[in-house]
């Protein structure tokens, strides 16, 4: 083994996502200390924490999450459990929760085959919200996102601007609110993209709050 | 009201009309032709000119003839004129703003005089085909044709340097669309809304309301009445001045919006579950000689000019008319003060016979005989109904004689028709039905939504209770009127004036064979020009159908297909969404002045300026590559083995935890589909790496397996190429430094050696996995940190190691570093053809395995010794480098090719990697390179790919 390493500086994740100023750091994130009340924002929410689940569509645990594919919901812990794909969740909760997380789903699997994986530095996470969210967003991306289709809780697998994004509306204080999820490293891209697609509307970076979800 | 500095007044002004959209209280000035025009907020640039006057606004295509107004519409096709930057702008339809600088396209030395008119003294010979008769032969003259004829056309500039203005795109997926905003389009709309439909009204013009704006105080009323509805009516959706420019399958709509203050044009990409077509009816223009000289006008676009505009359209008028619009264009001329010295009545007899006149009407010849001297010669002749949308949802319209006009025949269910094109009757009448229309076009797309949501169980579910079916709404029947035949009088007159093609251009066509009115369109290119046939159409069918002795229903038309009008190339463009990928690492690179590298979606640091000398950092010390985009798959589950069996040639039953291994992937073809490393983590943790550019492809190969081929196999696999920040640590004292930074490894040669993996912690973050492999045939590991904290790591592998010489190389210093120690690169030294013996990977293949992926054509290969095969070569001058692709050549053949060169630093002298025939795969053996400028070059085919430490003793120290 080499020589000890010193004491390292406080570990300080980054997110893909270059914080709007001013940045401050908060539970090990760099985060944007920016407030906004535009009727539009976007907020980058990459620090929650992110946990893949993969079993049957059928089994213990997706009985054990009680979602579905294609809806999202927060259980009674309050991680909002996203129906990604036909037995595939994706777990979303307070930043830092993803052992913990992961673990409370693979205890239900009772001897299921079921596999968890913390995704949360592999994709970017943010959330476009206010009473034109849907607006902005049907500038790049061609789903119907009317109630009646998208309603409150809808979760699809989608292209926003030409790239793979999970897409979950998740409104708060009654207005529209989407949250949307992609690799990485195309995570400035969307970002931007997204910024681009809302600038009609007056969109605003709001930084991210604890606990995010 | 302010004064105006223009040094031209507007003369032909009216006094105030009730239906008037100019502001006189916001005059504004603009320039045509350099010279300074007063205008009022509302004009559109030609009303604003003719105000003043102007009664020249473009010269014809072909002929170059001065044309001026004929409809005042969008349609209106002599007035195409240039905007600033901007070509081709509907001169009759653009609304003139402050400072506009307007011009006329494409004529010279000006509009008034035009020497390329002389194109009307030679005429004769400029008949149908003319270019493509004159300009055949020789072939190999055309470019120089092409740039004269160019010359000659009639489109405006673009100027290299233009400004891109800012166009984009939206979906949206209305209820109902309603295409056409005229008094039908307005009742369906607000009836389909009151029904609980989500309505996208759609108008051409600038305002709602269609041919009430021009009407009399009775119409302007309920034109009050259905705007204040429509305003009024929950979820309507108004598009002023955009247009509904293609019906494609299941009611996919392009519409393009142009009413937006920040965007020129947006392509708005609707799907509509129904369409309720309602464009009204287009007046069709009159075909007599000199029907195209300036004031020809229709009854419409006099009505528009006056009303709209308040423009007096000119002195002293003859008016043919056919129709109580046209009677009621008569009252608005006297109105305007011109007098009218001739009213011809079409619905009794003869018309007229010709128009005379130099740059403008002078007289007009009436089919008694009688020369009336005037400036405006206004027809109300008949109408086309503009059928494009239905023809494009499969409708083939027919031909009524009594309405001498096309009527709607089969529409499919989810296209409805309102309004003119749907029948005649009183306005009440219209929008009675129209009413009718836009509830039954509720009905039906509520129908359609709860057909459509049945099949999405997530939103099924949450519908409460059985679906009510939408009762049909009967539709009532609308009378259609008679109307008198009339299309022409005579053999001569302009049939398309966009394309200056004549009636006699025509008969002409006709006479030579091309009796179809198909063929006729593309041999004259009539109904080809801007109007896209709205005005030219049923004239071209007429003129065909009287040539050919047949009637107009037997003639038929021609088939309207999108766009509707004409679309700029910044509306289809849209924002250029293009997504890029980059590493965590991305911002250090960019500070570093990495030059940047495109590599599909990624974006790497090609080298920080000194390829050569990052590879001698490499080669003595130690340097680090960001190696991110390295494909990374997370795989877990029992059946792991069995998977890794399937997709690579080499055998993986037994993987020790701990340990990697290189595997090979082959397609079912054989020809090598990837490569890479595989290594296990834990017990039932497997972590499986692809190329950069072949990550995609492998996810895909991955997951058809394991979807269509073995969704037996307990196996979850997971993309996780982002999740983790990878470097390479390379170089002999790779060791060294690395041991700085981790905390938990043991890093010695006998702990972890040579292709062994170990989790750990590197510069304080935990699960961070390493490799010992390599690229580059240094001691090296490869470092796969959780991507948040990738560039912690990276900077502190460059602080910790500023002792050891330590630099950062780029792309280009590795591929170096790998062609001199002979690693082969899938897709750049192989091909499509490639299969794995070929590459020199039969040591790999083990076809005594039962089975894996391209087994089949690999035992194939393994039998024959006919192909080319992947070689070192050195050239004999090693200060030649052939570049990539050279050819290898054998007497008059071609005998291979050079698939990877570069100068090697470390052994000062080029080295290659190439295919070679069969027959020269022996080292030692002389082969020939010939290069681009010709000349040829000697190259020895090396004993082994590798040209630097072949026996591989640095990457095992």
């Amino acid at each position: 083994m080499g020589e000890r390493a010193p004491r390292e500086a406080a570990l300080v994740a980054r997110s893909p996502i270059a914080p709007a100023p001013p940045a401050t750091v908060e539970q090990g994130w760099e985060i944007s200390a920016r407030r906004s009340v535009a009727r539009l924002r976007l907020t980058d929410a990459t620090p929650l924490a992110k946990v893949l689940v993969r079993a049957a569509a059928d089994g213990p645990v997706a009985r054990g999450l009680e979602i579905r594919f294609g809806r999202a919901a927060r259980d009674a812990d309050g991680v909002l459990v996203v129906g990604s794909g036909p037995g595939e969740w994706l777990l979303l909760a307070p930043p830092g929760t993803a052992p913990e997380i992961a673990r409370r789903v693979t205890a239900r699997a009772d001897g299921e085959f079921a596999s968890t994986f913390d995704v949360t530095h592999g994709r970017a996470l943010m959330r476009l919200s206010g009473a034109p969210a849907s607006d902005a967003l049907a500038k790049v991306c061609a789903i119907d996102l009317s109630d009646g289709v998208t309603p409150d809780g809808a979760a699809v697998r989608t292209s926003v601007a030409k790239l793979v994004t999970d897409l979950v509306r998740d409104d708060r204080g009654g207005e529209p609110s989407y949250l949307l999820h992609c690799e990485r490293s195309s995570g400035q891209y969307l970002f931007d993209a997204l910024l681009d697609a809302g600038d009609e509307f007056g969109v605003d970076v709001d930084g991210f709050v604890f606990p995010g979800v | 009201m302010t004064a105006v500095s223009a040094r031209t007044g507007m003369t032909l002004r009216l006094e105030p009309q009730p239906g008037e959209v100019i502001d006189r209280n916001r005059p504004l000035e603009f320039t045509w032709n350099g010279q300074r025009f007063p205008a009022y907020h509302g004009d559109t640039i030609v009303s604003a000119l003719a105000a003043c006057g102007e009664r020249i606004f473009s010269r014809s295509f072909k002929y170059h003839r001065p044309r001026g107004l004929l409809s005042a519409s969008f349609l209106d096709p002599g007035c195409t004129v240039q905007v600033g930057d901007e070509p081709n702008v509907r001169g009759a339809h653009r609304r003139v703003e402050p400072g506009m600088v307007v011009s006329a396209q494409n004529v010279w030395p000006s509009l008034r005089y035009d020497v390329k008119s002389v194109n009307q003294v030679v005429g004769r010979f400029l008949t149908a085909g003319f270019y493509y008769k004159t300009f055949i032969k020789p072939q190999r003259l055309w470019p120089a044709y092409e740039r004269v004829l160019r010359r000659f056309s009639s489109g405006g500039v673009v100027a290299k340097d233009s400004a891109h203005g800012y166009y984009d795109k939206r979906y949206a997926h209305p209820d109902v669309v309603v295409a056409g905003g005229g008094p039908a389009g307005m009742a369906a709309a607000v009836a389909a809304a009151e029904a609980g439909a989500a309505v996208l009204l759609v108008e051409e013009e600038y305002e709602l309301g269609g041919h009430l704006r021009w009407g009399d105080a009775g119409q302007l009323e309920a034109l009050r009445e259905l705007r204040a509805a429509v305003a009024a009516a929950p979820g309507v959706e108004v598009m002023t001045n955009s247009v509904v420019n293609g019906r494609y399958d299941g009611n996919w709509l392009g519409i393009v919006q142009r009413n937006l203050p920040h965007v020129v044009e947006r392509l708005v990409k609707a799907r509509a579950k129904t369409l309720v077509v309602a464009p009204g009816l287009i007046e069709r223009p009159y075909v007599f000689e000199g029907n195209d000289l300036p004031g020809v006008m229709l009854s419409t676009g006099v009505r528009r000019l006056v009303n709209l505009h308040a423009v007096k359209p000119g002195q002293r008028a003859v008016v043919l008319s056919a129709n109580p619009e046209g009677d009621a264009a008569i009252d608005d001329l006297a109105r305007a003060g011109v007098e009218v010295a001739k009213v011809v009545d079409g619905r009794r007899g003869p018309t007229i016979q010709r128009a005379t006149g130099s740059r403008g009407v002078q007289a007009v010849e009436c089919a008694d005989g009688t020369v009336v001297d005037c400036d405006l010669l206004v027809t109300a002749v008949g109408w086309t109904a503009p059928t494009a949308l239905l023809n494009m949802a499969g409708d083939r319209p027919v031909y009524s004689e009594r309405a001498a006009r096309f009527l709607p025949s089969l529409l499919p269910d989810d296209v409805l028709v309102a309004g003119g094109i749907a029948g005649d009757g009183p306005l009440e009448q219209l929008t009675e039905h129209a009413r009718a229309v836009g509830r039954e076009a509720a009905g039906r797309a509520a129908e359609t939504a709860r057909s459509l949501c049945a099949g999405i169980p997530q939103i099924a579910e949450r519908r409460a209770g059985p679906p009510d079916p939408e009762p049909a709404v009967a539709l009532p029947e609308l009378p259609v009127e008679d109307h008198p035949a009339l299309f022409f009088s005579g053999t001569r007159g302009f049939v398309d004036f966009s394309e200056d093609v004549t009636a006699k251009d025509l008969i002409a066509a006709a006479e030579e064979g091309y009796d179809s009115i198909e063929l006729v369109k593309r041999y004259t290119t009539v109904t080809m020009g801007p109007s896209q046939g709205k005005l030219e159409t049923v004239n071209a069918v007429a003129v065909l159908a009287a040539a050919t002795g047949r009637t107009i229903a037997e003639t038929g038309t021609t088939v309207w297909r999108p766009p509707y009008a004409p679309i700029t190339l910044g509306a289809l463009a849209g924002r250029i969404f293009e997504p890029v990928r980059h590493s965590p690492m991305q911002p250090w690179h960019e500070a570093a002045g990495a030059t940047p590298l495109v590599a599909g979606a990624w974006i790497r640091p090609d080298s920080y300026g000194d390829p050569a000398g990052e590879v001698r950092a490499v080669r003595s010390g130690v340097g680090i590559i960001d190696v991110t985009p390295l494909g990374k798959f997370d795989l877990r589950g029992p059946d792991v083995p069995e998977l890794l069996n399937q997709l690579y040639v080499n055998k993986w039953s037994r993987l020790d935890v701990g340990s990697v291994r290189y595997g090979v992937m082959c397609a079912e073809d054989g020809v090598v589909l990837d490569d890479g490393v595989t290594g296990r983590l834990a017990e039932d943790r497997y972590i499986l790496t692809a190329t950069s550019s072949g990550a995609a492809t492998v996810q895909e190969w991955i997951e058809s397996w394991l979807q269509t081929e073995r969704p037996d196999w307990r196996i979850h696999v997971t993309p996780v190429t982002t999740a983790y920040a990878s470097i390479n640590v390379a170089g002999p004292r790779s060791r060294e430094l690395l041991g700085r930074l981790v905390e938990d490894v043991d890093l010695a040669n006998e702990a972890f050696p040579y292709m062994r993996v170990r989790v750990g912690r590197i510069a304080g973050v935990d699960g961070c996995f390493m490799w010992r492999i390599g690229f580059t045939g240094e001691l090296s590991y490869e470092l796969h940190v959780p991507a948040s904290h990738g560039l912690r790591v990276w900077e502190a592998l460059l602080e910790r190691g500023a002792d050891l010489g330590v630099r950062p190389f780029g792309v280009e210093a590795q591929r170096i570093l790998r062609l001199e120690k002979g690693h082969f690169i899938v897709g750049q030294d192989t091909d499509g053809l490639t299969q794995a013996y070929g590459a020199g990977l039969g040591w790999a293949v083990k076809l005594d395995k039962p089975d894996f992926a391209g087994r089949t054509e690999l035992v194939w290969q393994s039998r024959r010794d006919d192909y080319f095969r992947l070689v070192g070569l050195q050239p004999v001058d090693g200060s030649v480098v052939p570049p990539e692709a050279s050819q290898i050549v054998l007497g008059r053949g071609i005998a291979g090719r050079i698939t990877s060169s570069r100068m090697s630093p470390t052994l000062g002298r080029s080295i290659c990697l190439g295919f070679v025939a069969p027959s020269l795969t022996g080292p030692g053996t002389q082969v020939t390179v010939r290069l681009p400028d010709g000349g040829e070059v000697a190259a020895t085919v090396m004993p082994q790919h590798a040209h630097f430490d072949p026996e591989g003793t640095r990457q095992r120290g």
